[in-house]
């Protein structure tokens, strides 16, 4: 984006505001980025005696470990197939079935649910709905003895909560594909099916893939829903380095552990990057033309496609009904009378969680918003030595799965020279540099479509880089502003897969919390916590919506979907 | 003379290019540009104007060479310590600030007082013509009233020069003709220099002082309107400016050269029997009946303009464009009839 300007030191040195900006983010990536992940390889492969490969090989043939790694992989394919799948139904329904505006918001709202969610959501849903006493193994199948724990119960957990990104990644690709190229083809006297197997789907293959390995990632990452679900019979790697570190304290295996996880995630990564970078979806013509409405699925196809949604739609809204009426009765389905003692309980005892939370995220929210627009900025409008490098480098924590993030930064800043272990500021930390990218990535594509004659007529106009900035660029590109705070306070609410690593007797978390009450088997108070928190993002996230919509800014629409992407 | 207040000297700049690598968009470039001059660049698209423009802005830097604004080098000063009023193609207005605060900008980065800014701001817009249009958004306003705030803008805080990229562009044919009086007044009014450029030769015959004709990023004629007209320093700059005929010549004696079989008194300076290029332009050329001439021409094409009468005119082995603007007082001449096609000494230019 900024060709033409050759990157050159002496520029940069001539303003003062850019070279401190520069600076300022360089330390930052130093420190809260490369920092951390220096000490985790430094944990893991060096001791007394030096350079060694020692734990590491021990890891690689300790049986378990094993189990734990093709566990991962087996459940994050699966998981990457048929969320996929899953979200290709809702897509092509959302784009191709001919659905009223009411039907596709309600199917958005279903899908998009799950990803706003606390982590145990659907676990906790899940164990209500088929465990020992679940409301349909025990209360309507009769069934005693089952187990809800293991392989079945986590993939479709994690499905569920994942699927809508494969639905956010596979509706505008499909959306794109011209209905009259199909049209054309059905005009041309092929039958719908066979458009549909030579047409559509090939033109859709490189957003599946590129669906595919999000899901994939999303699946290795995921910290939370195996702790729950996956029992002592399914160990993956996540929660193997996490009980390693808690419940053994062996910070060098649970390193070693991490960075077996890194391995396919950064495959994956690479992957995904090469993919998606060097595919071009030609059929996106940028105008498509009447949005009439597609011949090119049979009537009877249309309403298979709209039942399936409808199914999934109404299961999700099924979980979250339960966890909503857990949280308000005394013992879901032993005591079903109604009772509020769970949010007294969340609002007395649980408090400190509450308060704790809120003010991380309240911290983490402007840092996090004004952080991701800097660094976008940077990356989109400056020409600096090491743009690409700092682009990269901002990304990796985003891309690292949270246990290793967490992992890395627990031995990083347990000591000094930087000892940060129990305060505040790690989590802030942490949670700012692990989902500002979003912010970032919605700066930089709201800045590929303001044109930088705006910045260089104020410059021209005696304002320096520093100024122009603050009173050109900030105000233009508030809505990526407002969707990185967004993403930042999002998941303050509701991450833990790092952060489980940095919470204190000071310092806790909501999450944190419903975990315990989940082992606990506190499952009233866990559903209430979850209740809570659902309800405090979408009353921020509507807020958030209201400034994007009064801003009106040319992009604040895309800037407002990326608070679900991220 | 008046001093010189842009100095360029030997400028270059690169890009990376994709395919061929390093290119050069602006090559040695060396330009001159007095106190209270507006001076033109002029060019096909790609030749490197806006890049030109653009350095002496700062907002690229040259590879090589030196540009010095009002005696000081600035060549790696930032745009904003410049005291450049630029106006864009695109206007390039704030969005999200009302007329009056975009045309405010540049006071309120210097911190004057409010008083003074409203006083200034008010001059500005009453000299463009939009004296009660402060409170607009850009939005509300037309291409022009666009372009008349982006030019109160770069003039308010009395920049040390004025620099224009293609401002008219996205402007209709007859807004532009009056849009370029205006600005041309204007810079004449408060006396500023300036660098203008665009594509459009009539504009920058109209508009200018001075032009400088650039092809592949180098500068290949500089000089007034009628200098580029009637003596083109060379084929593409005849072509460029005007339509014209470039028509083998035969210098038959010291004073003497032959077009075609037609012998015409020119003193050209060149060894006889040398072979030159002459320039002829179409208005310069007449064309009457064909008593006595040893060749003829013949009429191939005729088109009727208004103003004056197009011919195809073929003439030996060349075919000539010819414009009649005294059409009005003779018969328009019929497809394939013979005519007497005459040069005159003052109307033809030997190429170097
Ligand atoms: N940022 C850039 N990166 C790479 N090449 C560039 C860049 N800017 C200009 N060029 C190249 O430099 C050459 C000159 O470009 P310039 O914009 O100066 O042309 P121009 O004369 O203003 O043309 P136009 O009339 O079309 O605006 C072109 O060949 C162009 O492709
Ligand atoms: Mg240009």
């Amino acid at each position: 984006m900024a060709a033409g300007q050759t990157a050159s030191w002496r520029r940069v040195a001539a303003d003062p505001a850019l070279l401190t900006a520069i600076l300022a983010v360089w330390i930052l990536l130093l420190l809260f980025v490369l920092y951390p992940l220096a000490h985790l390889l430094e944990r893991a492969f060096f001791d007394e005696s030096g350079f060694t490969l020692e734990p590491l090989l021990a890891s690689l043939v300790d049986s378990g470990h094993q189990a734990a790694f093709f566990n991962s992989l087996i459940l994050a394919t699966a998981v990457g197939v048929l969320g996929t799948a899953l979200g290709f139904l809702f897509a092509l329904t959302a784009v191709r079935a001919g659905l009223s505006r009411h039907w596709l918001t309600f199917l958005d709202a279903a899908a998009l649910l799950p990803l706003v969610s606390p982590p145990f959501t659907t676990s906790i849903a899940i164990i209500f709905s088929f465990g020992p006493r679940g409301f349909i193994t025990h209360d309507l199948l009769g069934l005693t003895n089952v187990s809800a724990y293991g392989f079945w119960s986590t993939m479709s957990a994690e499905t569920l909560t994942y699927f809508p990104i494969a639905y956010l990644t596979l509706r505008p690709i499909l959306a794109a594909i011209d209905p009259n190229l199909e049209e054309m083809a059905f005009s041309l006297g092929g039958s719908r099916w066979r458009i549909f197997r030579t047409v559509t789907v090939p033109l859709a293959v490189p957003g599946f893939a590129n669906a595919f390995l999000l899901l994939f990632a999303a699946s290795l990452a995921d910290f939370a829903t195996p702790l729950i679900l996956a029992g002592n019979s399914f160990p993956v790697l996540p929660t193997q380095a996490y009980l390693q570190i808690t419940g053994l304290f062996d910070f060098k295996g649970g390193a070693v552990l991490s960075l077996i996880l890194l391995v396919p995630a950064v495959a994956v990564f690479l992957l995904q990057r090469a993919w998606v970078g060097r595919r071009t979806y030609v059929t996106v013509t940028g105008k498509v033309g009447q949005r009439s409405r597609s011949r090119a699925i049979a009537p009877w196809a249309s309403a298979l496609l709209v039942a399936a949604c409808v199914a999934v739609a109404v299961i999700i809204i099924y979980f979250y009904a339960l966890l909503l009426i857990a949280s308000l009765v005394v013992a879901f389905g032993a005591n079903n009378s109604f009772t509020l003692h769970h949010y007294e309980v969340i609002f007395t005892e649980g408090l400190p969680a509450i308060r704790d939370t809120l003010i991380i995220a309240a911290i983490g929210m402007p840092l996090g918003g004004f952080y991701g627009v800097l660094v976008g900025y940077l990356i989109a409008r400056r020409n600096f030595p090491g743009r690409r490098a700092m682009e990269l480098v901002a990304m990796i924590n985003y891309a690292l799965p949270g246990t290793i993030v967490g992992i890395a930064y627990l031995i990083a800043f347990n000591d000094p020279p930087v000892a940060l272990t129990g305060g505040v500021l790690i989590i802030v930390a942490c949670y700012v540099f692990r989902y500002s990218p979003t912010g970032i990535r919605a700066t930089v594509a709201l800045l590929q479509q303001i044109d930088r004659s705006l910045e260089e007529a104020s410059s021209s106009l005696g304002a320096g880089s520093g100024e122009t900035f603050r009173r050109i660029t900030l105000p233009l590109i508030a809505p990526a502003f407002f969707a990185g705070l967004g993403v930042v306070f999002i998941r303050s609410m509701t991450a833990i897969s790092a952060t489980i690593f940095l919470v204190s007797i000071s310092w806790t978390l909501i999450t944190v919390r419903i975990l315990e009450n989940m082992t606990e088997m506190a499952l009233g108070p866990a559903a209430a916590f979850s209740v809570f928190v659902i309800v405090v993002v979408f009353i921020v996230v509507a807020g958030l919506s209201a400034i994007l919509v009064r801003l009106r800014a040319p992009a604040a629409g895309a800037a407002a979907r990326s608070f679900l992407g991220g | 003379m008046a001093p010189i207040s842009i100095q360029l000297d030997r400028i270059s700049k690169r890009f990376d290019h994709t395919v061929k690598g390093e290119v050069y968009a602006v090559r040695e470039v060396s330009l001159a540009v007095e106190q209270g001059e507006l001076l033109t660049l002029l060019g096909p698209s790609g030749c490197g104007k806006s890049t030109t423009l653009r350095m002496i802005a700062g907002f690229e830097e040259p590879d090589e060479g030196t540009i010095s604004i009002a005696g000081k080098d600035v060549t790696h000063v930032l745009p904003n310590r410049r005291g450049i009023g630029f106006v864009f193609q695109n206007y390039a207005l704030f969005p999200h600030l009302s007329v009056f605060e975009n045309v405010a900008y540049g006071l309120r980065v210097q911190g004057r007082d409010g008083p003074a800014i409203a006083r200034a701001v008010g001059d500005v817009l009453e000299l463009v013509g939009l004296a009660h249009y402060d409170r607009q958004q850009p939005h509300q306003l037309s291409g022009g009233e666009q372009q008349r705030v982006a030019l109160a803008r770069a003039v308010v805080f009395q920049p040390e020069v004025l620099l224009f990229d293609e401002p008219l562009s996205n402007l209709d044919a007859k807004l532009r003709v009056e849009m370029r009086e205006q600005i041309r007044a204007l810079q004449k009014r408060i006396g500023i220099t300036t660098v203008y450029v665009t594509h459009d030769q009539e504009e920058a015959m109209a508009i200018s002082d001075r032009i400088a004709v650039m092809d592949r990023g180098e500068i290949v004629q500089q000089g007034s309107a009628d200098q580029l007209y009637y003596r083109p320093a060379s084929e593409f700059v005849a072509r460029f400016i005007g339509r014209t005929n470039i028509l083998p010549g035969r210098v038959v004696s010291a004073a003497e050269i032959e077009i075609e079989g037609l012998r015409i008194t020119l003193a050209t300076g060149r060894a006889t029997g040398e072979t030159v290029q002459l320039v002829v332009r179409p208005e310069m050329i007449e064309l009457g009946p064909s008593a006595g001439d040893p060749v003829e021409g013949r009429i191939a094409a005729r088109t009727f303009l208004g103003e004056k009468t197009d011919y195809l005119v073929t003439l030996g082995g060349s075919t000539l464009q010819v414009s009649a603007t005294d059409h009005y007082r003779r018969p328009p001449l019929d497809v394939g009839q013979p005519v007497g096609v005459r040069f005159h000494p003052e109307g033809l230019h030997v190429l170097a």
